[in-house]
């Protein structure tokens, strides 16, 4: 891991605004490390109760990256990072157990039963990854509020907020794109 | 489909969607009127809609946290590869890890990232550690190596499994006995400390480990002052805890006087600490508590603390010079402290010679005279010299078990005399089991604990079963256990190769055949797996063994060999991790490491499987309903491989022919 320092990070974010992907490859692990770190407090805070708030968890991770004058333009940038960092990590994953599936280390105990994430979840995960995909040929702006929303865990108006859009367009771009991939992921079952 | 098309329908089922449920399929029908294909896409989406339910609504992260945590596992900075996350504290989190060069644990600090931006602060860091490092003291965690990989900077030090002093005393109360124990070890760790002229700075309870076998270590020495801010005066006036970056600093309540006041200090700032430590733990409570880090400032610099007679009185009773040590620690005035850590020690050692004294005198009396508070203490007096003792004598078992990968040999124990398993009490039965699940432990390298009475009855209750199953004739195909016992010998001796080869404890590769194929030298079972142990197919590959050669043992068992030995480096190698890897042979080392994180904090943590058994109720299902008893399973196994004459079996224990 590269560390990366206040002045090249805000560079990178320019970057990225700027349409280089090769940006955010560079600044997700810091984004990832912030989550992770958050993560495990609210883990441990709430050992009874393991749903995490994510909002709660980007908004920490932004209010300490931003003390470190790191530069983040506005709240609403560092949640379109987030979100994608988010979504990276779970697809990721989820494309890792399915590969384990075929060729890890498993015995007697199916794998499904045996790991973070369930064989179902990384199928339902895959599959919702694709059709988000073909969403964004389709239309662009739906696939990124649902990115923002399920893979951020943004609120509608934080969502309105980062996409500089009004919040009955987020209503309803969120509905129709809720009705598609539903019967997108319907269709392939 | 493509973009405007989709605009089209897209404004159709908008216009629906508006409308109330009952009445969308009338306005389709209208607008779509001549347009069968747009009916059918908008017709679909509203029922998509309809049905969708709260689909995508819940963030995934609410399912899937753990993702995001356990990612970190088999993370490599440098030769250490992190198998899980023990907690943060001032300076960064703190990793167990495994080194991969030396083969060992090893606890890994790293620092904040801020922290590696400045230079000056990581100088200083680097210089403090490295004289901490050369601080040499049984009762001072031994720093391995500073170091930085790929701009991380990490401390690594031994790995110490055990609670801190903060959670004892949360946990349960303390005896004075041991109380003295703990502020002499901290105490004789200062004063070797202090004649190096390095002060710790941050003496706290959270900075004392207590290991399993009561020796004490003190964490982070020497680098509490890394953590200071360069800071004015002014600052620590205002009671300013937080530093330039954000991080807020850890409690004030140890802090000295002198330090609260942001001047120089010196190693009577840890002898006023050690003080506060001693003083909390006598009366259960601080000696300087305010609503806020401001006012238990104002409380160190200017209150005087309740007498120990009014909070502690007890103790007070048992020994009135407590209050005068306790007095002289906590000194406003430096002048007025002892001087150096070793006054401290012999006005210490005085306290417990009096205490002792008062003990044997005690012994004699206590069944006639009984004042509340005195028999308990003799009882804990001889409770810890009797926990000495065992301790003592564990770890010697353990170290030397520990070296030896090659079982231990029955021929070396004493004779015992044989009684029948099936004659046996159930109390009897009982003790049996308790007493072979310790020696069974040693023999796989584990530093054997006390287990809980149900743990030992789940094991028995396995025993039971097998047992059941020696008695009739040892048909091949009936399940029965004296045919399974009977198969083994002929392959020991290879399995005893292999394992050795990988330093692998033996008696690990012994047993685990019979739980999981009964000594078939090819069993499938219905996922497909096969062979003496049991690996997929896919597995097999992976470790060189072609799914024609799944058979033969004499693939078989250097690949489970290989495969367990890479477990164990997954999940280190201590002295109680073994049980781990045969839980993760089972389901994987990412599940153990969910799940110790998950007890992690329960009352009696510690890395082992038993832990993972004892909090079944938080894990899952799978775990409670089936894999709980692979590991209690094993050990009802090896209890009847290794004690065959005890189950009226002719073969001799197995680990005996290791050797041959």
């Amino acid at each position: 891991m590269k560390a990366l320092t206040a002045d090249n990070l805000t560079g990178l974010l320019v970057e990225w605004r700027e349409g280089d992907r090769a940006a955010l490859e560079r600044l997700m692990p810091l984004v990832y490390d912030q989550l992770r770190r958050i993560a495990h407090r609210y883990v441990q805070r709430e050992r009874n109760d393991h749903t995490l708030q994510t909002s709660a968890l980007v908004n920490e991770a932004y209010l300490r990256l931003a003390d470190q004058n790191v530069g983040w333009q506005n709240r609403a940038h560092f949640f379109a990072v987030t979100a994608r960092v988010m979504r990276h990590i779970l697809i990721d994953h989820a494309r890792r157990r399915r590969y384990a599936k075929h060729g890890g280390d498993v015995r007697q105990v199916p794998i499904e039963e045996a790991a973070t994430m369930s064989m179902e979840r990384a199928a339902e995960l895959i599959a919702l990854e694709e059709a988000l995909d073909e969403l964004a040929q389709l239309d662009p702006r739906k696939s990124r509020v649902v990115e923002l929303r399920y893979f951020g865990g943004l609120s509608l108006e934080e969502t309105a907020e980062a996409l500089n859009i009004s919040l009955m367009t987020v209503r309803r771009d969120w509905r129709a794109a809720k009705a598609w991939l539903y019967r997108r992921l319907k269709e392939t079952e | 489909m493509n973009a405007e098309r989709w605009q089209e329908i897209e404004t159709v089922l908008q216009d629906a969607l508006d409308r109330p449920p009952l009445e969308r399929a009338s306005f389709i029908e209208n607008v779509c009127a001549g347009d069968e294909e747009l009916k059918t896409e908008a017709t679909t989406l509203i029922a998509a809609y309809e049905e969708a339910g709260d689909f995508i609504e819940q963030p995934a992260i609410a399912r899937d946290a753990y993702v995001l945590l356990s990612a970190e596992a088999g993370r490599e900075i440098g030769p250490y590869r992190i198998i899980e996350r023990l907690g943060a504290g001032g300076m960064g989190e703190v990793y167990l890890t495994h080194d991969t060069r030396l083969s060992r644990l090893v606890a890994l600090k790293l620092l904040p990232v801020y922290f590696a931006s400045d230079e000056t602060r990581l100088r200083r860091f680097q210089s403090e550690a490295r004289a901490a490092s050369a601080l040499n003291h049984p009762n001072i965690l031994t720093i391995y190596e500073v170091g930085e990989s790929d701009g991380v900077y990490f401390i690594a030090t031994e790995f110490i499994d055990g609670k801190t002093i903060g959670e004892l005393m949360r946990e349960q109360k303390i005896s004075l006995a041991e109380i003295l124990d703990c502020v002499e070890q901290v105490a004789s760790a200062l004063a070797v400390a202090h004649a190096a002229a390095i002060v710790h700075r941050d003496i706290k309870p959270e900075n004392i480990m207590r290991r399993q076998d009561g020796l004490l270590k003190i964490l982070d020495f020497g680098i509490a002052r890394l953590l200071e801010p360069a800071k004015t005066p002014d600052d620590a006036a205002g009671g300013r805890t937080q530093t330039e970056t954000g991080l807020v600093l850890g409690t004030v309540n140890y802090m000295s006087p002198e330090q609260a006041r942001g001047l120089p200090v010196d190693e009577r700032t840890d002898i006023w600490s050690l003080g506060v430590v001693l003083y909390e733990m006598l009366a259960g409570r601080l000696p300087f508590r305010g609503a806020t880090r401001m006012d238990t400032m104002v409380a160190i610099l200017d209150r005087e603390p309740a007498r120990l007679s009014e909070v502690a009185n007890g103790h007070v009773r048992a020994a009135p010079l407590l209050q005068s040590i306790v007095d002289k620690c906590l000194s406003k005035e430096i002048s007025g402290r002892y001087r150096t850590v070793s006054e401290l020690l012999a006005d210490l050692k005085t306290v417990r010679h009096q205490l002792t004294d008062k003990a044997e005198r005690g012994i004699e009396r206590r069944w006639k005279l009984t004042p509340r508070s005195f028999p308990r203490f003799v009882s804990s007096i001889v409770g810890v010299v009797l926990l000495l003792a065992v301790a003592i004598t564990a770890t010697l078992l353990y170290r030397r078990s520990a070296r030896l990968n090659a079982p231990a040999a029955t021929s070396a124990s004493a004779p015992r005399a044989v009684k029948l398993y099936s004659q046996m009490s159930e109390s009897e039965r009982f003790q049996f089991v308790a007493e072979q699940e310790q020696r069974i432990s040693s023999m796989m390298g584990d530093r054997p604990v006390k287990l809980d009475d149900s743990a030992v009855r789940i094991i028995k209750s396995f025993v039971d079963y097998y047992a059941a199953r020696m008695i009739g004739p040892p048909d091949d195909d009936s399940g029965s256990m004296t045919a399974v016992y009977e198969r083994a010998p002929p392959y020991v001796p290879l399995i005893a190769r292999s394992f050795a080869a990988r330093k692998v404890p033996v008696i690990i590769g012994i047993y685990l055949p019979v739980i999981e194929s009964g000594y078939h030298r090819c069993s499938e079972s219905k996922f497909g797996a096969k062979g003496l142990y049991q690996f997929l197919p896919s597995t097999a590959q992976n470790y060189g063994v072609s799914r024609e050669e799944m058979c033969d043992p004499e693939k078989m068992a250097p690949a489970a060999a290989h495969y367990i030995a890479d477990r164990m480096a997954e999940l280190g190698e201590d002295s109680q991790s073994v049980t781990l890897v045969l839980i993760s042979y089972n389901r994987g080392a990412e599940w153990v490491r969910d799940s110790l994180r998950q007890v992690r904090g329960k009352e009696n943590y510690a890395r082992n499987f038993w832990t993972l058994l004892a909090n079944r109720e938080a894990l899952d299902d799978a775990f409670r309903k089936e894999t709980a008893n692979y590991v209690p399973s094993f050990f009802a196994a090896a209890i009847i491989g290794e004690n065959p004459e005890v189950f009226g079996q002719r073969v001799p224990p197995l680990s005996t022919l290791a050797q041959q």
